[in-house]
């Protein structure tokens, strides 16, 4: 009976210490936006929390470029020892591979988590324009088609927007690049053109000082601190644009590594100091999901960003 | 608010974190590879866990000690510390060669702090106007903007134009590498993910600067030589007389405008300012022909326009939130995490934090002022290091220095095959400097003269009056620059016979 006793304390010692022992070193994770940006201050934030719940360094580096592109193809098949992590964003995972910059998407890595959510952009114009929603705005595009300059960043997130307003939502703007969120500021403010996409945090003060007009959020549910704001999706109903945080692993690392990561990251988003942050840093309240919910969520904002592949092309 | 931006900055901390900033400013843009936008990078983290006040003024710090620290490197071993400072090599190394490099270290320093306090002064009074200003620059304007900028070439090269406009073009072909602005396509990356962003800047500046400099050293190796260079360094105060810091005056001024006029457009930033300010000084200049052989003026004009593009860069920055160059962009990332959104609610919503930028500036300035001044017999010895030991301790930090722009090893290979380039370049008697401009300047021109297709049916040139000006300055700045050179190279050819 003693024999067998030990037996089996023996065989689960041995079952279990191939991963239990984990973590027992550093864990690595490479971001994939440059230090200051949202994704890197989501990560970090992040980071620093996991030490606390995992009790061992998280260090975090910035391997930049390309819209996240660059880092994704280098650590999609990294070590697989389960101390290398990619923490990105959904728009970068999904929109690189819908607009055909990389040929893979997040079946390339073992996602972990999904770990918070993006306050979000909205569509703006100038204060003195006569359009007060987005319905509005395409009407008087039809109306005069080629008239209305629609500011945009092409490739990016704003750009797929640009795309489903053109041709899902039949709108006839002329479309313009003016480059990233700033450039697109600059452009608006000095009237080069007329309406653009513009992360909520960016645009705020000016719709506040009365120098912007929000049409809309293109978020499909506007975040949970700024409830009062229409939604794209309400006039072009394919018009989602979600931009989550993401923390993925090199396809290969073991399942159970996965999970326990993913135990330590939903009890981070859990306490109350989390939520506080992200209330402050993102106006939203903590969102996450488990392994498997993290891929269900995956697959269908890739799906959505499929569905846009065939149209991606401005006439 | 003016009361709480002080005692926000005046607390014992801050003042430490920016004293530490200051001095970890000055290291990064003294060695070359290290910038000062890596300095930004590499403590932007580290600001997440302070106060607001408290993290903008460490990394204003380090923006101010980065710019000023390139000069160092710049005048003792010829090789710009950033890509400020490539313009203070062009009479820094030769006023060295000459036994002054006291004089010429101090004139930098000095003039830096002329420079910043300028810079924070046109900020701290002109930003709402200079904004309107910098909202008419659009497509149109940048991209007569960036061809005026490239005609300085011209005027940079001196005799031997044709070289100078290869290496020119071989910049902005090299630009192009990576994924093309607007459509995103791969171009020249030969399927290599490392190439879709192109070359960095920095990793270019190594290569050209750094890696030639080392091996044109290597060819005397073999020779008998002297290893103990400029054993006596004495250093006086400043190293320059108050009739001689008068007589700069003019030129300081002029070279701080244009460096805060440049500093104000987004995207153009340090690099060019001081070639610009160099250019415009020279080509004023009662006595041009000195200008390359070791005189003040260069110094001067180098060193103040880049440190007033801080306060220049800093205009759009805070009251719009659109960043100049990259270290700012940098900045406005800081700003951000600490909830302090720049536009023009934030004198209203963070005045205290406004006026704690203002005031980290000015004391940034003045500690980098103390700080070089009091280390500069330190810098100077670095000159009675012999070069065997020097320069390969050179390379090394040049190689950390190209990981740590994109923690890429790929980088290390590029600066090595940058070196090599340029010392063919060197061989071939090129001029590598041009090559910076073309580098910089190339994709702002190529951007926005495809924004323009994109706008000229519905927009036409005619009605952007600045974009007019520019076109007909360059045509002017590229005849009289030309003129002169074939000038000179008559003179010089006179001179021959």
């Amino acid at each position: 009976m003693k024999k067998l006793f030990f037996a089996l304390v023996l065989v689960t010692i041995l079952a279990t210490s191939a991963f239990a022992a984990w973590p027992e070193k550093t864990i690595n994770i490479y971001i994939t936006h440059a230090a200051g940006g949202d994704t890197d201050y989501m990560a970090r934030q992040l980071a620093a929390n996991l030490e606390k719940v995992l009790g061992v360094s998280v260090v975090c580096t910035n391997v930049t470029g390309a819209n996240g592109a660059t880092c994704m193809t280098q650590y999609k098949d990294g070590n697989k020892d389960g101390y290398t992590f990619i923490a990105t964003n959904t728009a970068a995972l999904n929109g690189n591979e819908a607009t055909g910059m990389v040929d893979f998407g997040y079946n390339a890595f073992e996602p972990v988590a999904v770990y918070g959510i993006q306050s979000g952009e909205n569509i703006v114009v100038h204060a003195s324009s006569p359009y007060k929603d987005l319905r509005e705005l395409i009407d008087a595009s039809i109306a005069n088609p080629g008239q209305i300059k629609l500011g945009i960043s092409t490739g990016g997130g704003v750009y797929i927007m640009a795309c489903v307003l053109a041709n899902l939502g039949h709108a006839q703007f002329n479309i313009i690049d003016n480059g990233d969120a700033a450039n697109r500021l600059t452009a608006l403010l000095g009237d080069a053109i007329d309406a653009t996409s513009l992360p909520y945090s960016t645009a705020a003060d000016y719709i506040e000082k009365g120098q912007l007009r929000s049409l809309c959020t293109v978020l499909s549910k506007a975040p949970t601190l700024i409830p009062n704001q229409p939604s794209a999706s309400a006039v072009v109903p394919e018009l989602k644009m979600d931009t989550e945080y993401a923390l993925l692993a090199p396809k290969g690392t073991p399942a159970e590594i996965v999970k326990a990561m993913n135990d330590a990251v939903l009890k981070v988003c859990g306490t109350p100091e989390w939520k506080e942050m992200v209330n402050k840093f993102s106006f939203q309240d903590p969102f996450y999901f488990d392994v498997e919910g993290t891929l269900n969520n995956l697959k269908e904002q890739r799906d959505l960003f499929q569905s846009f592949v065939p149209i991606l092309e401005i006439n | 608010m003016i009361l709480q931006g002080l005692m926000a900055v005046f607390q014992p901390l801050t003042v430490l974190w920016i004293a530490v900033g200051v001095v970890v400013g000055i290291i990064f843009g003294a060695i070359p590879g290290l910038t000062a936008t890596m300095a930004i990078v590499m403590f932007l983290p580290v600001t997440y866990s302070m106060s607001a006040s408290q993290g903008i003024a460490t990394l204003m710090a380090l923006y101010i000690g980065g710019i000023s620290g390139g000069l160092i490197s710049a005048i003792l071993l010829n090789i710009p510390g950033t890509p400020s400072s490539v313009a203070t090599c062009f009479d820094g190394k030769p006023m060295a060669n000459k036994g002054q490099a006291g004089k010429a270290l101090g004139t930098g320093v000095v003039f830096s702090f002329v420079g910043t306090i300028i810079g924070i002064a046109i900020l701290v009074v002109l930003a709402p106007v200079l904004c309107a200003f910098a909202l008419k620059f659009q497509a149109y304007e940048y991209c007569a903007l960036a061809l005026f900028s490239l005609s300085m070439v011209v005027a940079l090269t001196g005799t031997d134009m044709p070289k100078g406009l290869i290496s020119a073009v071989l910049g902005a072909l090299l630009a192009t590498v990576g994924l093309a602005p607007i459509d995103s396509r791969p171009r020249f990356t030969f399927n290599l993910f490392q190439l879709n962003n192109g070359f960095a800047l920095v990793v270019l500046l190594i290569g050209l600067f750094a890696i030639s400099e080392v091996m044109s050293f290597a060819e005397s190796v073999r020779r008998k030589q002297d290893f103990t260079i400029e054993q006596n360094v004495k250093m006086k105060g400043a190293g320059f007389s108050l009739a001689e810091f008068i007589a700069q005056i003019p030129n300081a001024i002029v070279s701080a405008l244009i460096g805060v006029g440049i500093g104000i457009l987004p995207g153009i930033g340090g690099g060019v300012s001081c070639m610009i300010s160099y250019t415009v000084s020279k080509n004023t200049s009662k006595h041009r022909e000195l200008y390359g052989t070791g005189i003040m003026d260069g110094v001067v004009a180098s060193e103040t326009a880049n440190n007033a593009t801080i306060g220049g860069a800093v205009i759009p920055l805070l009251s719009l939130g659109i960043p100049g160059d990259a270290a700012t962009a940098m900045l406005l990332g800081g700003l951000m995490i600490h909830n302090v959104a720049p536009g023009p609610l934030i004198y209203e919503k963070n005045g205290a934090v406004v006026y704690a930028i203002f005031f980290a500036m000015l004391l940034s300035a003045v500690f980098m002022l103390l700080f070089m001044l009091w280390g500069m017999r330190f810098f100077v010895s670095v000159l009675k290091v012999p070069k065997n030991y020097l320069l390969p301790i050179v390379m090394v930090l040049c190689g950390i220095g190209a990981i740590g722009n994109a923690n890429q090893l790929f980088d290390t290979y590029t600066m090595v095959g940058f070196g090599l380039m340029a010392y063919l370049m060197i061989k071939a008697k090129i001029p590598t400097v041009p090559m910076i401009l073309g580098f910089i300047l190339g994709p702002t021109f190529e951007e926005n003269l495809r924004r323009v297709s994109q706008l000229a049916s519905s927009d036409k040139f005619y009605n952007h009056p600045i974009f007019c000006v520019l076109i007909v300055a360059t045509v002017l700045v590229i005849i009289f620059s030309a003129r002169a050179n074939i000038k000179d190279a008559k003179r010089e050819e006179m001179a021959g016979e």
